[in-house]
């Protein structure tokens, strides 16, 4: 793949990297770090991208890889903001009911572990379970039964 | 949840094809490649000092001061391959493209044995360097003059807990550098792979 063809992937898919930024961090210039980590990554490994996988599979394992644990926050003084208190702020700017929603839906799984948020959001995004078990490296079943978990754990959250 | 999260795109500032081009030349920042690029600077300036002694003592004369250089200069090179090994370590590891439980080993993996290699090192590199300390006194004084007050008893038993204090606070040192470092890190590695063994 050349370079050309490269960023006009990454301008295509360019919505899946944020999703995952901003489940992964809550400040807007480490997000701004991590996606452009995320894009330098994606860029080292595809030259190795042999197409076994589908195309946004293999974005959301190098994504989520980068996010979770490949990425070393830059030694600035990070203001880690309390989730209510974002989901607050949020909602004294967004006025419309749906996102909103939204907004609570992200808050929840920001406060789920860092692997469940991984699942969720692939299943969310209609990622199939055998996909999510190749991508985390578990089996099928595993994800079956995490995934009725944090369903749960979700349910719970935004009732509250 | 699907309809919720399908109904609105998230909050972000779509970036245009310049931004994304520009990128591709900039650094890594994965904990991997920082680590890669300070053993690199390292080694740089450990070379360029090594070339520069190696000049300087090359003018000087035949006599002490030429031999502190000398053994100055041995220890900056014994650190290139510390230096190079270090590297090698760190090439071990393949970034992103496996598996998240695969890459999180990976990387446990790759740091232990790289804090595992600095730690080793240090404990065999700190006695070096005190004993180098004591053959350039002995440079100094005279060979004959430390070898006579090294048949002392007090002088022994002082050398002795001199080199004991300086092994332990030394190595010490170092543990809590690495932890401080690095530590918080592996840890959040360990309990990542922790959550996904479930």
């Amino acid at each position: 793949m050349g370079e050309k063809d490269f960023i006009e992937l990454i301008d295509t898919h360019q919505g899946l990297i944020h999703k995952v930024c901003i489940m992964y961090e809550n400040d807007p210039d480490v997000r701004n770090d991590l996606f452009q980590e995320i894009v330098f990554q994606l860029w080292k490994s595809c030259k190795t991208f042999r197409g076994e996988a589908k195309i946004t599979t293999w974005m959301y394992r190098i994504a989520l890889n980068t996010a979770i644990s490949g990425f070393r926050k830059q030694s600035r003084n990070v203001k880690t903001e309390d989730l209510k208190e974002l989901h607050y702020n949020i909602s004294d700017h967004w006025v419309d009911e749906r996102e909103e929603e939204l907004q609570r839906l992200q808050s929840a799984i920001r406060q789920l572990s860092e692997i469940e948020r991984a699942m969720i959001m692939m299943a969310l995004e209609e990622i199939s379970y055998e996909e999510i078990a190749e991508t985390i490296g578990i089996t099928q079943n595993n994800v079956r039964v995490r995934m009725n978990r944090i369903r749960e754990k979700l349910k719970k959250m935004m009732s509250q | 949840m699907k309809s919720i999260w399908k109904s609105s795109e998230p909050s972000f500032q779509p970036k245009d094809p310049g931004e994304i081009a520009a990128m591709l030349s900039r650094n890594s920042l994965s904990i991997v490649d920082k680590l890669k690029r300070n053993v690199w600077i390292d080694m740089i300036i450990t070379l360029i000092t090594s070339v520069g002694l190696l000049i300087y003592a090359m003018t000087l004369p035949s006599g002490a001061t030429k031999w502190t250089y000398v053994a100055i200069l041995s220890t900056l090179l014994l650190y290139v391959f510390y230096y190079i090994k270090k590297i090698a370590l760190l090439r071990r590891f393949d970034p992103v493209a496996n598996d998240v439980r695969t890459h999180v080993e990976g990387l446990i993996s790759t740091l232990s044995g790289y804090l595992e290699f600095y730690r080793r090192s240090y404990t065999v590199l700190y006695p070096v360097f005190f004993f180098v300390v004591l053959m350039l006194i002995g440079i100094d004084q005279g060979a004959s003059s430390l070898f006579h007050s090294l048949q002392q008893p007090v002088n022994i038993i002082s050398l002795v807990l001199l080199a004991v204090c300086y092994y332990y606070l030394s190595t010490k040192v170092v543990r809590w550098f690495l932890n401080r470092l690095y530590g918080r890190h592996l840890e959040k590695l360990k309990n990542l792979l922790t959550d996904i063994h479930g």
